[in-house]
């Protein structure tokens, strides 16, 4: 049986687009990349997965049980938004106990050990906490009843990079566990180091769903070189380079593929500069998944 | 249990507050009562040149007016709407403030039904309204017997009262049922204010016209009339009909419309 499964799930808002005929099946312990631009339907779907919107077609269901029509499903659920917001003149720990009293077993012990990995001061008010901090409260309120099933609604924004390391191993620990890992995110790479399985979702409809081991050794990258010298335009022609341009001694470019080969090729010229970056998704989305479809 | 314990403890300080300004209200006003009991038919004479229909807006009624429970039901009538302000106020907040305060996230991910919240988030809204009322009850009687000139009968003065409570429930039933209505509210104040506000203003108007028992449905505020209540020790059935009508259908349109309600992500 699958832990989330969705059928055919379709919703609008008013005459606006949310998401169109959404197919995703979610797998008993696999953690699941889902990611596509910002206004894509991510949120859509998942909101729909935890009962807070309702579909206009279709079906979502979680452990086998339908989302709209059982919320104790929700039990077994963790969810972390990607933008958090609780009761301001509450203390932590209070907020953390109102959290766990809904699931009715102690979850005292689990809210230290979360709050000291994640080095949360418990004591404090939530009013007083930064916008990172209260992002780890979201985190401790979302695992601490040990759920089976966790989603993650783009999780890392406002976390530091140190914090999203921490996240990160919690969330494979979870997943070592046992836990299923629903991961929802517009970071590419953030998707690839995790997850077994990743669909892509654009303008509200899935447009491919890969396993990642495919996708493992083929990483997109934007690269800009500045070289010594005049460069020729047919040196990068080679398979995996996309929207190329290059004006006297720079080029730029996307390259989707082995990164090896294109070092090896880039190692060869004389350098004044390079800068490797993450393309945004939008950009990956143009060059390379437009054109397989 | 958990939500309930949990809406009553951010209602606390409001209904105490409530129970204060109502009863700050109450004591100013019977702080005035020894000295027109003593000139009461000064007092009379002076009002009787007020033109009826200013009277009847007023809900001064001549005949009672000198006795503490006549001078009280006059009092009263502002007890009321400061009363239904607070009534609406709660309710019309008490499910918006989820999503106003974008906590939604937070509370409707618990493996908890829609129902469930709306029922626990009532029961709290009801309790506080019941502690405001209890409180205010409590004072009301130690003030009145402070300042009686003569013995009051007990019964009436807790009849009249317990009209501050029907108002308070029609009131909370409306707030509830008009808040369900928007994807997000941003500011409760001007929905409750002017509703109740509004209300009260026909109410006034009605009574300035001829006393015509339909017209009076339309406001609440007409619901309740104190002179009857004084002269026959009961309510008017009609009324009290409509009353439990306004809130049971309210109530449950409340829960149909917020157990349906998609709740948007914040932004």
């Amino acid at each position: 049986m699958s832990v989330i499964e969705i059928k055919n799930l379709t919703k609008n808002y008013g005459k606006a687009r949310g998401i169109i005929d959404v197919n995703l099946n979610v797998e008993q312990g696999e953690i699941f990349g889902f990611i596509g631009p910002n206004g894509s339907g991510k949120s859509t779907t998942i909101r729909t997965l935890l009962g807070l919107i309702y579909p206009s077609g279709g079906s979502a269901a979680i452990f086998g049980k339908s989302c709209i029509q059982h919320p104790e499903i929700r039990k077994e659920v963790g969810y972390l938004p990607s933008e958090v917001f609780y009761y301001d003149n509450m203390r932590v720990i209070d907020l953390l106990k109102y959290s766990a009293s809904f699931y009715k077993k102690d979850c005292t012990r689990r809210i230290n050990e979360l709050a000291e990995i994640m080095d949360l001061d418990l004591k404090k008010k939530i009013d007083d906490l930064s916008f990172g901090n209260k992002k780890k409260v979201g985190i401790v309120q979302g695992l601490l009843h040990e759920p089976k099933l966790i989603i993650l609604d783009e999780p890392t924004s406002g976390l530091d990079p140190l914090m999203q390391q921490k996240f990160f191993e919690l969330i494979g620990e979870e997943n070592k566990k046992g836990a299923t890992v629903f991961f929802s995110s517009h970071i590419l790479s953030e998707v690839q180091k995790m997850c077994s399985r990743v669909a892509f979702i654009k303008e509200g409809k899935i447009i491919k769903l890969e396993k990642m081991s495919t996708l493992q050794d083929s990483s997109v990258k934007r690269i800009s070189i500045e070289a010594k010298s005049q460069m020729n335009k047919e040196y990068f022609n080679i398979k995996g380079v996309s929207d190329f341009t290059v004006k006297g001694n720079t080029a730029n470019f996307i390259f989707k593929g082995n990164i090896n080969s294109i070092m090896k090729k880039i190692a060869d010229i004389e350098l004044r500069n390079i800068s490797i970056d993450e393309p945004d998704l939008e950009e990956i989305f143009m060059h390379y998944y437009e054109k397989e479809e | 249990m958990n939500m309930y314990m949990h809406e009553l403890k951010s209602l606390r300080k409001s209904a105490f507050i409530w129970a204060c300004v109502l009863i700050a209200l109450a004591a100013l006003f019977l702080s005035v009562y020894p000295g027109m009991a003593n000139d009461a038919a000064d007092f009379k004479k002076l009002l009787s040149n007020y033109p009826a229909p200013v009277r009847a807006m007023l809900g001064i009624n001549l005949d009672y007016i000198t006795s503490i429970l006549g001078f009280y039901s006059m009092i009263f009538s502002f007890i009321i709407l400061f009363g239904a302000i607070q009534a609406m106020n709660l309710g019309v907040s008490i499910l918006s403030k989820e999503s106003r305060d974008r906590t939604a996230d937070f509370l409707l991910v618990k493996p908890v039904s829609r129902s469930a919240i709306v029922t626990a988030k009532l029961l709290a809204a009801l309790t506080a309204i019941l502690t405001t009322d209890i409180i205010f009850y409590a004072a009301t009687i130690i003030m009145a017997n402070a300042v009686k000139t003569g013995d009051f009968d007990g019964k009436l003065f807790f009849m009249i009262n317990l009209t501050l409570l029907f108002m308070q429930l029609i009131f909370l039933a409306l707030g509830l049922a008009i808040s369900v209505f928007f994807k997000r509210l941003k500011s409760v104040l001007p929905i409750s204010l002017g509703v109740v506000i509004g209300l009260y203003m026909i109410g006034a108007l009605i009574s300035i016209g001829k006393d015509d028992d339909v017209v009076r449905f339309i406001s609440p505020f007409k619901y309740f009339d104190i002179t009857y209540i004084i002269k026959n020790a009961s309510y008017e059935t009609p009324y009290l009909a409509v009353s439990a009508v306004i809130i049971v259908v309210s109530i449950v349109t409340a829960y149909i419309i917020y157990i349906k309600k998609d709740i948007h992500a914040v932004s």
